[in-house]
């Protein structure tokens, strides 16, 4: 290091330093039959890869000196905000003008892989898909989830020749071999806001307002929140709820009467995004399987309204984010199953 | 499934979620991908020295785990760390930080860690992984010029008694952060 210190910026005085290692070893032989070398995936992929970003190298640069290879975008980023040195071996960059493109190493890259371009706009597409589907792919798979173990439990009762009243929720009492505190079926609404905490987020985040460290079963009694341990947290009470269509509705037929035991803490929000989910699950499932559903369903997309009937009969249309808590105390109280009336959105 | 629906009470928090995330993703495309694959990296390693692995659904935030190394007063012993990912990683170094507590001379009580490569000497090559064996070894060769712990400095030509307080350490402040 101090060699290339000392000789400034003239390039013929420049000195090159090898090496105890590079001073002795054997150099390689060329190869010049057909001798075929065979090298792993793996060690291949760590041939061509950018130390920085770690995928393929894009756009060679290579070190003048030390001959280490990143993507041109990688080491412009580095030097700019880093000291200047090869990320690798920390010999001094003076400026880009250390670093050279290194067209015959893309050349080699691009025969190894010819696809690449293709291959990274599909991860791309992948990645993008994932981050957009993510929360709603959750709730889809819940509610096929639930929808597989209604059917299950249905034929279970029609094999045990339970009487099945006509009125009543179709599997969604606990089916014998679950434990009391879990949901029945998984009907069950996660959460899906997308971008919103994960419940893990949440549990960090509200543990911040009164504690400076990092006591997780501490009390929180601030806020009125509510002060038991985080497992408390997870066994929230329930309610039953019952989705007639609204009165308004040109086809009822449409509209199945529905059953559903959620979290009352859930939103009115949540309930209108698995409606509309539920409703293009059934579409998809009578194109897969015709007969199964006797009445032809909605489309999927569709976005449904919610409302409770108030004690002078009038239909109240919900807000979103109200919880079914605030519904169940303003409107029903009863110790029947929450009534609401759904409707598709105009 | 049904544990996921515990945060609708909580607007507020998600729109600065919101917000953060929102800033990042202009430049933060290539951050997370070079995230992502250090995660599979790390797994793929298949090392039971030292793990990693984001908390919760945020990739910037991950739980590391060193073991103690072997051979040394820390020997049997496991630690948590923090570890937070600026948006402009890797060309800034994450913050880490023990989450166990840990009697060593480069760590204060908080858990902060002062390693050159973590401050001035970092360097884009680093990873969650070569950062956590650097961290194993740095316990077992700690650098006692430059303390942020002096008594841990002092004692550490005294193993029994530097084990000794490694212990007592573990056990006071574990008991400190539960009550």
């Amino acid at each position: 290091m101090a060699a290339v210190q000392s000789g400034g910026n003239a390039q013929p005085s420049k000195t090159w330093e090898l090496s105890l290692y590079e001073l002795h070893r054997t150099p390689q032989e060329a190869i010049t039959d057909d001798t075929e070398i065979a090298v792993s995936p793996r060690s291949l992929h760590s041939e061509l890869m950018c130390p920085i970003c770690l995928d393929m190298l894009k756009m060679t640069y290579t070190t003048k000196e030390c001959l280490h290879r990143f993507c041109q975008e990688c080491i412009i980023t580095a030097l700019r905000s880093g000291n200047k040195e090869c990320p690798t071996c920390r010999k001094k960059l003076v400026s880009k003008r250390s670093l050279r493109p290194d067209p015959n190493f893309d050349a080699l890259i691009s025969k190894i892989y010819p696809s690449r371009d293709e291959y990274e706009a599909h991860q791309e597409r992948v990645l993008e898909k994932l981050a957009k589907h993510h929360s709603t792919q959750a709730l889809a798979n819940s509610i096929e989830e639930g929808m597989k173990q209604q059917a299950l439990s249905r034929q279970q009762r029609v094999r045990k020749h339970h009487p099945l009243p006509s009125d009543q929720p179709q599997g969604e009492e606990p089916m014998d071999d679950q434990p009391p505190p879990s949901l029945p079926t998984p009907e069950v609404i996660p959460e899906t806001r997308e971008g919103g905490p994960s419940r893990q987020d949440a549990k960090r985040q509200r543990a911040v307002p009164g504690e400076s460290s990092s006591s997780e079963t501490g009390v929180t009694p601030e806020l009125g929140e509510p002060s038991e341990p985080p497992e408390a947290m997870e066994v929230p009470s329930e309610i039953e709820l019952v989705f007639r269509p609204h009165p308004s509705q040109p086809d009822p037929s449409l509209l199945p009467v529905r059953y559903l035991k959620t979290p009352t803490h859930a939103w009115i929000d949540h309930l209108a995004k698995y409606l509309s989910m539920r409703t293009s699950l059934e579409a998809k499932g009578s194109e897969t399987s015709p007969g199964s559903s006797s009445q032809r369903p909605l489309e999927g997309n569709t976005e449904f309204t919610i409302s409770v009937a108030n004690q002078t009969g009038q239909y109240v249309e919900l807000p979103g984010n109200t919880t079914l808590e605030q519904v169940n105390e303003n409107y029903w109280k009863l110790s029947k199953p929450l009534e609401l009336y759904y409707a598709v959105k105009q | 499934m049904a544990s996921q629906n515990i945060d609708p009470m909580l607007p507020t928090m998600q729109n600065k979620e919101k917000k953060v995330n929102a800033t990042r993703r202009k430049d933060g495309h290539s951050v997370t991908m070079r995230l992502q694959r250090e995660l599979m990296n790390v797994m793929m390693s298949g090392s039971t020295e030292v793990s990693a692995f984001p908390e919760g659904d945020n990739i910037f935030k991950w739980i590391g785990t060193v073991k103690g190394p072997k051979g040394t007063v820390y020997e049997g012993l496991s630690f948590k760390l923090t570890l937070e990912f600026p948006a402009d990683y890797p060309f800034s170094a994450p913050t880490i930080k023990f989450k166990t507590p840990c009697f060593h001379p480069n760590v204060d009580e908080q858990g902060n860690i002062c390693l050159d490569i973590l401050k001035e000497k970092w360097s884009a090559i680093h990873s969650v992984s070569s950062i956590l064996v650097s961290l194993q070894s740095l316990l077992g060769e700690p650098n006692n010029d430059s303390p942020l712990n002096p008594l841990a400095a002092d004692t550490w030509n005294n193993q029994a008694k530097f084990k000794e307080l490694v212990h007592e350490f573990l056990k006071k402040n574990s008991k400190n952060k539960s009550s």
